[in-house]
């Protein structure tokens, strides 16, 4: 040992946590896999659900860029883990699971190359190419739906709908919710496809099939003053006035002050005060809204001058349930009544406030320009609809996806196997240390078979096994098998049974898996600073075999 | 979450705070969440049934309540543990959706859990046990709806109504009284249906509760009943002929939003104002006089000057009425509520019958009763009882009995109580489950043995013989082709809940088994715990 010739240099501030070479890259590995173990389970159509309990707060999901999110990942490598899966998740909306499985299966290959010497860059090199050949290989194997007919078109909506449905809470009645969400997704402007135009809304109580789709808009009934219950709930063709402007007896500005010289002068202030209150009301009445809508409140005052003219208000209307109404109804959101003609007035074909659970609702139904949906989940229990959510907002964004881009593949396993099939016969026409690293991407692209197996409590090497057969006799053939969690031999043709995905969740998996991948064997040192790590104090104490500072392994 | 170590035996921090973290995988998981679910379900099993009993609970200010409502006990237990959450959720659900039948929903939902354990137990996938559960749910609803019986809510003066409300109530503290209780329950209901759109607004009846006196003394006021008194004690206690004047401005000058400053220079102008402000309160009078009003409900505030002039002009008036009642009285005199003095117009005024003060005992507590409204929207069930806890206890009954009532003018059909219609559901389960040829058979069956679990639940609470009383129904549901066999729960000599007139509606009845097999279908799924390592 040398430090007892040698003054030990102090580079870097005690207690700064260094570690570099080789030994960081599998260190990084080790913990990316301890990561990826914990979503590994929630795969596939068998897949489990986590309870994760955050304070008071307890949320239990499937999804895989939530289960990631809550877990608080600290870990530097392991973040990159949970940033590809949120990137996932706001890119393409499903697939988060299989993101992280396949990345951290790519760096498990990789770890035997890095102990044995092989440079990280060659490996990111090798992976690199393979991805390239995959993705091209995607391509060819994509299956185009734009030719289809509309009524096919929609048919394969819902089966892409379902097959992102299979793993959630909301698989038996998958079938209900998919055609729920691609009428929901079908009401947007094909052009844009808004997410924010289909609202989810939640009410506990009911059956899960209870929940309906709104061609328009649904909220829940605004904080509401004494008189409210007098206005009328049901409207034909009403005419909708949007506003953003607060409708209550109030100083007209913060923080000014008036001052009275003579006693008879007080009256005409309060009546100026009102005078200003009823002209608004006054001008709203005159133009002819038969409902009224307000971001700001409505006072007791307005509310109970609009019952007496038999006009439905609500106050505090939440900002994207404002949007959503005035896309609805193609009205438009007045800050000011001054100038406000009928001409600024939405309309729908119904207005009513209903009784959902142990909530009214309000409903705008019919809306002449619906280019909005609202969806109305009922569940048994609070966490429950919550989970019901997500899994929609996974089956929203997907159906969304294969909107526009029009090509699918079969899932279940089945194209990763095609591309790992390629890929193994590509790289036996390459020389060079190459050919084993693009074998190993082959290899770890079969994880995302392999877990779904494992999970439905099937054999997975036997069905592996039959899948590489199916899959090596090529062709059209055995392309499209896939692990089958129903049947009794464990696999089958998952285009045929309508296990598909859009190609672009595929895509966009493979790409950001490969390249968290290459980003975590890239770093070869970590530089931790003691005081930016809030856990510091966290550590269990004396851990043995961590070297002291500035003494290198 | 125990520590890792990497292969130089330094270790892995990976998660925030992760040797505070608790995690549970697998078997592990699934146990203690089904555990713990199925303890809260044992709490309540005892308060199943007519001979159900009741929970005390106390609260940490030290409120006690007692209690047979299911949803009101697991609200007031402040569960803690995560699984035993989503059953209490359950059991709110079923109350904000149907009303009733709290408790049996999570009486289910835990037999349902102790039967999946036994097949966890025996190697089945979790998820292959929910899958046998769903379908078997299905099956079981079908049945439900097969076996509903419709009735005729109005024959024989809502005969039938009033049975379904005494089912209800039969369980509860007030069983005793349930016939008059359950009448009042239904004509408040009646009384505010919509009968043609089959709509009940539960918020147009008011259960107002008063300690003293016994349960007997309970009433229904065809009208409005607010905890208030007159403003000044010599007004005259009784209006017949009510004309009413509804206000939401204080009997007050008015004062300016804007933050405002009067600058008073010499004695004349003092003066002045105090002339002024003695104007308005004549002003205010005046008007509310000259609109033929012979009472004012204000939301708001008098000042002692108005009270005292309101008196002079023998006008009698109610201050601080809370706005909830201000919008019944609104509703059901057909009153307009004033904003301000000068825009009352007689057209605004509601009628009622009569208003009068009325004491109760020997308290020196008033309330004011408005009877025989304009147009009677509004109700209110005015319980009486000997302690507070009777009170609130009778409070809850009522609300599970109106809701029943609602629900059957919503959906007129209804199945029979006492255990019979899960019984009927479990044989035909049962039979169900034969057909089926994978392994979701055997969650099935226990899908079949759950259900029976009720009504088991259901005799044991009575003292009887849970396995003999559930073996004898059973073989004469199937004998006799009856799905109306039950537990004689009340001792009556007969098994035919038909005879024995327990109605409970069909959409309780289905909303309890979806429910119940949904959660249960939650808890399955879930094979890994995380939390903070703290209890």
């Amino acid at each position: 040992m040398s430090q007892f010739l040698q003054p030990t240099i102090l580079l870097l501030r005690e207690g700064t946590d260094t570690s570099q070479g080789r030994a960081q890259i599998v260190s990084n590995i080790n913990a990316v896999q301890a990561v990826a173990d914990v979503v590994k389970s929630t795969l596939g159509p068998r897949g489990m659900d986590k309870m994760i309990q955050t304070g008071p707060k307890v949320t239990i999901s499937n999804d895989g860029a939530t289960i990631l999110n809550l877990l608080e990942v600290v870990h530097p490598a392991a973040r990159v883990l949970v940033d590809i899966a949120k990137s996932q998740d706001d890119e393409v909306g499903d697939g988060t699971t299989s993101t992280t499985l396949l990345a951290a299966e790519l760096l498990k290959e990789a770890k035997p190359f890095i102990e044995e010497g092989i440079h990280p860059q060659i490996v990111i090199q090798g992976y690199r190419k393979a991805l390239e050949l995959a993705l091209e290989k995607l391509e060819g194997f994509s299956i185009n739906i734009s030719k289809d007919s509309i009524e096919s078109k929609r048919d394969t909506l819902i089966k892409c709908a379902q097959t992102a449905l299979n793993s959630k809470l909301l698989a038996n009645t998958k079938q209900f919710f998919s055609e729920l969400v691609v009428s929901a997704v079908e009401k947007l402007d094909p052009n844009i496809l808004d997410r924010d135009l289909i609202g989810i809304k939640n009410v506990t109580g009911g059956n899960i099939t209870d929940s309906f789709l709104v061609d328009g808009v649904a909220f829940k009934k605004t904080f509401s003053y004494a008189g409210f219950e007098q206005q009328p709930k049901r409207f034909e063709n009403p005419k909708i006035c949007l506003l953003n402007l607060e409708l209550e007896l109030k100083s007209e500005k913060e923080n000014a002050e008036i001052r009275i010289e003579k006693p008879e002068e007080y009256q005409s202030i309060v009546d100026a005060e009102w005078a200003l209150i009823y002209e608004k009301l006054e001008i709203i009445v005159k133009a002819g809204a038969q409902i009224v809508l307000s971001k700001l409140p409505i006072g007791d005052l307005a509310t109970q001058y609009f019952a007496d003219r038999n006009i439905f208000c609500a106050g505090r209307v939440a900002q994207e349930d404002l949007l959503r109404v005035q896309k609805a109804t193609g009205g438009q959101v007045q800050t000011t009544v001054n100038g406000l003609n009928p001409e600024t007035f939405g309309t729908c074909g119904l207005f009513e406030e209903v009784q959902v659970g142990a909530e009214r609702y309000n409903l705008f139904k019919n809306c002449p320009q619906s280019r909005t949906a609202t969806i109305v989940l009922r569940g048994g229990a609070e966490q429950f609809i919550q989970e019901a959510e997500r899994s929609l907002n996974d089956a929203i964004m997907i159906v969304r996806r294969c909107f526009k881009a029009n090509k699918i593949v079969a899932g279940g396993g089945a194209i990763e196997l095609e591309i790992s099939r390629f890929l193994r016969h590509y790289a036996r026409s390459v020389t060079g240390k190459t050919q084993y690293i693009v074998n190993s991407f082959a290899k770890a692209l079969e994880v995302i078979p392999r877990t779904i197996a494992e999970n439905a409590g099937l054999n997975s090497i036997e069905i592996m096994n039959k899948l590489r057969q199916k899959h090596a006799q090529g062709g059209e053939e055995g392309r499209w098998y896939g692990v089958d969690i129903n049947g009794a031999s464990g696999v089958c043709d998952t285009h045929q049974s309508f296990v598909w995905e859009p190609t672009l969740v595929k895509r966009n998996a493979l790409c950001s898996a490969t390249e968290a991948a290459c980003a975590i064997l890239s770093i070869d040192e970590t530089v931790k600073n003691p005081k930016s790590d809030q856990d510091t104090k966290m550590k269990p104490k004396g851990q043995p075999g961590r070297p002291p500072m500035g003494m290198r392994r | 979450m125990s520590l890792a170590f990497d292969d130089y035996g330094r270790p892995y921090i990976i998660l925030r705070d992760q040797g505070q973290k608790k995690r549970m995988k697998g078997l592990e998981a699934y146990k203690s969440n089904i555990l713990a679910a199925k303890a809260i379900a044992n709490t309540l099993q005892s308060s199943l049934g007519p001979k159900g009993m009741d929970k005390m609970l106390v609260s940490p200010d030290g409120d006690v309540s007692v209690t047979n409502d299911g949803a009101t006990i697991v609200e007031k237990m402040e569960i803690q543990h995560p699984t035993a959450k989503l059953l209490v959720e359950l059991s709110q659900s079923q109350d904000a959706e149907i009303g009733d039948g709290t408790t049996g929903v999570v009486v289910l939902a835990g037999k349902l859990l102790e039967q999946a354990l036994t097949l966890l137990d025996k190697g089945i996938h979790p998820l292959k046990i929910s899958d046998g559960f769903d379908r078997a749910c299905d099956v079981a609803i079908k049945h439900l709806e097969q076996i509903a019986e419709e009735i005729d809510i109005q024959a024989n003066d809502h005969e039938a109504l009033i049975q379904a409300a005494c089912t209800a109530l039969g369980s509860k503290v007030v069983s005793k009284r349930k016939r008059e209780l359950g009448k009042i329950a239904v004509t408040a209901v009646l009384d505010v249906a919509d009968l043609t759109r089959k709509d009940v607004n539960l918020d147009l009846i008011k259960i107002q509760t008063k300690t003293g006196g016994s349960v007997e003394d309970t009433r229904l006021i065809s009208g409005i009943l607010i905890d208030k008194d007159m403003s000044h004690p010599q007004m005259q206690k009784e209006v017949t002929d009510a004309k009413i004047c509804l206000l939401t401005c204080p009997f007050e000058p008015p004062k300016p939003k804007t933050k405002h400053n009067i600058n008073i220079s010499n004695a004349e102008d003092y003066n002045k104002l105090y002339q002024q402000e003695q104007q308005y309160f004549i002003d205010m009078v005046k008007l509310v006089k000259n609109s033929g009003a012979n009472i004012a409900l204000c939301q708001w505030g008098f000042d002692d000057e108005a009270n005292h002039l309101l008196l002079q002009n023998d006008l009698p008036a109610v201050r601080w009425v809370s706005g909830t009642d201000v919008e019944l009285i609104a509703m059901a005199t057909g009153a307009r509520i004033i904003p301000r003095f000068q825009e009352i117009t007689p057209e605004k005024l509601g009628k009622a019958g009569s208003i009068k003060e009325v004491q109760f005992g020997t308290s020196n507590e008033r309330m004011l009763v408005i009877e025989n409204c304009q147009c009677t929207k509004a109700v209110t069930i005015l319980i009486r009882g000997g302690s507070q806890m009777i009170v609130d206890e009778a409070k809850r009954s009522i609300h599970d009995a109106i809701c029943v009532i609602r629900n059957l003018i919503k959906d007129n059909r209804i199945v029979y109580g006492g255990g019979s219609a899960e019984l009927a559901c479990a044989l035909q389960v049962l039979q169900y489950a034969d057909e089926v040829s994978s392994v979701e058979q055997y969650a099935v069956r226990s899908f079949a043995d759950a259900l029976e679990g009720i009504p088991s639940c259901l005799a044991d609470n009575c003292g009887l013989n849970p396995i003999t009383s559930v073996a004898q129904a059973k073989s004469r549901q199937l004998s006799e082709k009856n799905p109306r066999i039950g537990i004689d729960c009340m001792d009556l000599g007969t098994t035919d809940m038909k005879e024995q007139r327990i109605y409970e509606t069909l959409s309780s009845k289905k909303q309890q088994i979806q429910l119940a097999t949904q959660v249960v279908k939650m808890i399955l799924k879930i094979d890994d715990v995380i939390a903070p390592d703290d209890y």
